[in-house]
């Protein structure tokens, strides 16, 4: 059962929809032995009771705090659960496997910062930008995810809210500044595609899936998230802009 | 145009690949992932600007086909569907309509900005029904599909 619940811990924290933790979980206890489970799953915290075949009860909850995304582990553990129920693991493999893949290695830094850059250069084209907004765009997509990285390793207990208030905030003032430079001539495409790698794309997608499923309270969990953390861009970028124009004179409020 | 159709798909392809990027899909998903999101894009444009259906009857087809796709690349591939759609969706997400909605409230010029605030929440919605409908298709049917 520890197992189930460490697979539904893992789906949940890296950002896999609810019907897909409640149904690895259930999956993984009923290949185990578990005669009788339910587990009932929030966007925050798994609740799982179980009966064994001598009437032993187990009961778990366990709070799971809104993380990071990561793919990766996604497709891991639901790799391992196929693998579970094709008999391929004893309990004890399948724990270590599970250890493994709660360790797994992100990305090196660089990379995601490089990640950001591209994703940023390339929606600035997209949306109506030329060659030099994107190259612009990419700097400026760059220097946002370094502060990301940074926010991630130094600033654990800094609110969501002010993070990405500020990530909006610094996205619009390098993409100003590198403009500034002349570097670019859209400023507005510039800034599009830099705030770009901000948006809550995954929350977005998985609060719909969630409330398209019936799971209401984590989708609307979810779709709060999504929506603060839009607002709080728009809010970074609009305190941006204002200081801009206050400064340079230009069109006023 | 056809250049300026190719330069678009390899952007958005480009874009998306590194949102899989930031989001740890695995890296062998890498190329799937660029195609969903550049094919996904391509139909939007063509929709919207050439055929003129307007923004939210083409983020809808859009979105449909990302993901669809997107489901029948995971029945293929044996992995789930979040992998790939995803990212493939970053295209359609309206951030331009977000930042014009700010860019014209901070300008004072609140018809602007209401105008654009609509059509960013029209879009949304527009994406909210395309992820819906899709994954209201069952399971059996995509299989077939993938069967033929």
């Amino acid at each position: 059962m520890d197992v189930a619940m460490k697979a539904g811990n893992i789906l949940l924290e890296s950002g896999a929809e609810i019907f897909r933790v409640e149904e690895t979980i259930n999956r993984i206890a009923k290949y185990y032995g578990v005669e009788d489970s339910d587990s009932f799953v929030l966007s925050s915290g798994i609740f799982i009771t179980a009966e064994g075949k001598e009437k032993q009860i187990y009961a778990r909850v366990k709070h799971i705090p809104l993380n990071a995304v990561h793919l990766e582990r996604v497709a891991a553990v639901n790799q391992l659960s196929r693998e579970i129920e094709e008999g391929k693991h004893t309990v004890e493999q399948a724990r270590e496997r599970l250890e493994a893949i709660e360790v797994m290695k992100g990305k090196k830094d660089l990379a995601r910062m490089l990640a950001s850059g591209l994703g940023a250069g390339c929606f600035c084209y997209v949306f109506g930008g030329d060659f030099f907004d994107a190259f612009t765009a990419f700097l400026a997509g760059f220097l946002l995810y370094c502060f990301v990285v940074w926010t991630e390793k130094n600033g654990k207990n800094m609110s969501k809210i002010v993070v990405n208030i500020m990530g909006g905030f610094l996205a619009t003032m390098f993409a100003v500044l590198l403009y500034k430079c002349h570097l670019g001539t859209n400023l507005d495409y510039i800034i599009i595609g830099s705030i770009i790698p901000l948006l809550p794309g995954v929350s977005f997608t998985n609060a719909i899936r969630d409330l398209a499923d019936g799971d209401y309270i984590a989708g609307t969990v979810r779709m709060i998230d999504a929506l603060l953390v839009t607002f709080g861009i728009a809010l970074g970028v609009g305190l941006m802009y204002t200081i801009y124009y206050k400064m340079t004179g230009g069109p006023m409020l | 145009m056809i250049l300026d159709f190719l330069l678009q798909f390899v952007a958005a392809g480009l874009g998306t690949v590194a949102f899989s990027i930031l989001f740890f899909v695995p890296a062998k998903y890498y190329p799937i992932c660029g195609v969903i999101g550049g094919s996904g894009w391509l139909i939007c444009l063509t929709l919207n600007r050439y055929l003129g259906l307007g923004i939210e009857v083409s983020s809808f087809a859009a979105t449909a086909f990302v993901i669809m796709c997107s489901r029948i690349a995971a029945t293929k591939q044996k992995c789930p569907a979040t992998l790939f759609l995803i990212s493939g969706i970053f295209p359609l997400v309206p951030g331009t309509g977000i930042y014009w909605t700010v860019y014209y409230m901070i300008m004072g010029e609140m018809d602007k900005c209401s105008q654009y605030g609509r059509q960013t929440l029209t879009v949304a919605i527009a994406i909210v029904l395309g992820i819906i409908f899709v994954f209201e298709i069952p399971n059996s049917l995509i299989r077939k599909i993938c069967r033929k």
